[in-house]
């Protein structure tokens, strides 16, 4: 098996795994109903200006 | 896209990666903006072309670990309340997703990070190996712990003194008891 097959086939396994049973499903739902908000909430300005503050440097 | 972008772009990922860390908002944000600042500072070791967002997760990784290191001399995390994990408690609605946030919180920070890791970000496994700085095996057998561990526990197949159970039922009751005298219940999740 190639290292290319084998990258293949783990990320098969995790789709697998994620949909393999109700429980995996259900618990995939919940993780994004915890988890999503806090990706999408907006970055807090102070984080920005730091950021733009090294990159003008 | 420059350094800076890359930085700017990841942010989401990383504010879920330091919730998973960290099961608290603020402490989440506060090591992202840490994460950040130790990146900035080390700029220059980042080599273009290579993978970008696994050396962002290690940094904050590696700065989680670095103050959990110095905050266990005087604190213990596990005093850290569940109900600050994630979702403002109007989002938690229902029991069951209440006990998977509490559930969350009693796993391992490594298997919680890396089942999210897995299930919210996409990541592969050799992917969450290279963010997390482990073999692919560690990475993998960390989210199989942590989806059993979870099934195990949101299935009720625990010892009747489990700490867990014991705090669930009790919630389960006060949330009961409130409804029936037809009382509000969001703030038991914040005791």
């Amino acid at each position: 098996m190639t290292a290319g097959d084998k990258r293949k086939s783990s990320v098969e396994d995790t789709k697998a795994e994620k949909q393999e049973s109700p429980f995996g499903i259900w618990l995939s739902r919940g993780l994004h109903q915890l988890f999503d908000d806090v990706a999408n909430e907006p970055i807090p300005d102070e984080l920005l200006r730091l950021i733009e503050e090294d990159r003008n440097k | 896209m420059t350094f800076h972008d890359q930085v700017i772009a990841i942010l989401p990922k990383l504010r879920v990666q330091a919730l998973s860390l960290t099961r608290n908002r603020a402490a989440a944000e506060d090591l992202v903006q840490d994460a950040v600042c130790n990146a900035l500072a080390a700029q220059n070791s980042f080599i273009p072309g290579t993978n970008f967002s696994a050396w962002m997760h290690r940094i904050l990784r590696n700065r989680f670990i670095s103050d959990l290191r110095k905050r266990r001399e005087t604190t213990d995390i596990d005093d850290v309340p569940a109900s600050s994990f994630a979702s403002p408690a109007t989002h938690e609605d229902n029991l069951a997703l209440k006990d998977l946030s509490m559930a969350l919180s009693r796993l391992p920070s490594d298997q919680r990070e890396a089942l999210v890791m897995v299930v919210i970000q996409g990541m592969s496994y050799e992917e969450l190996a290279e963010a997390t700085d482990c073999a692919v095996g560690t990475a993998k057998s960390r989210v199989f712990r942590a989806r059993r561990q979870l099934e195990a526990w949101m299935s009720g197949d625990l010892p009747t003194n489990d700490k867990l159970r014991v705090k669930v039922k009790a919630l389960r009751d006060a949330m009961d008891a409130r409804s029936r005298a037809g009382r509000p219940c969001d703030d038991l999740m914040l005791s």
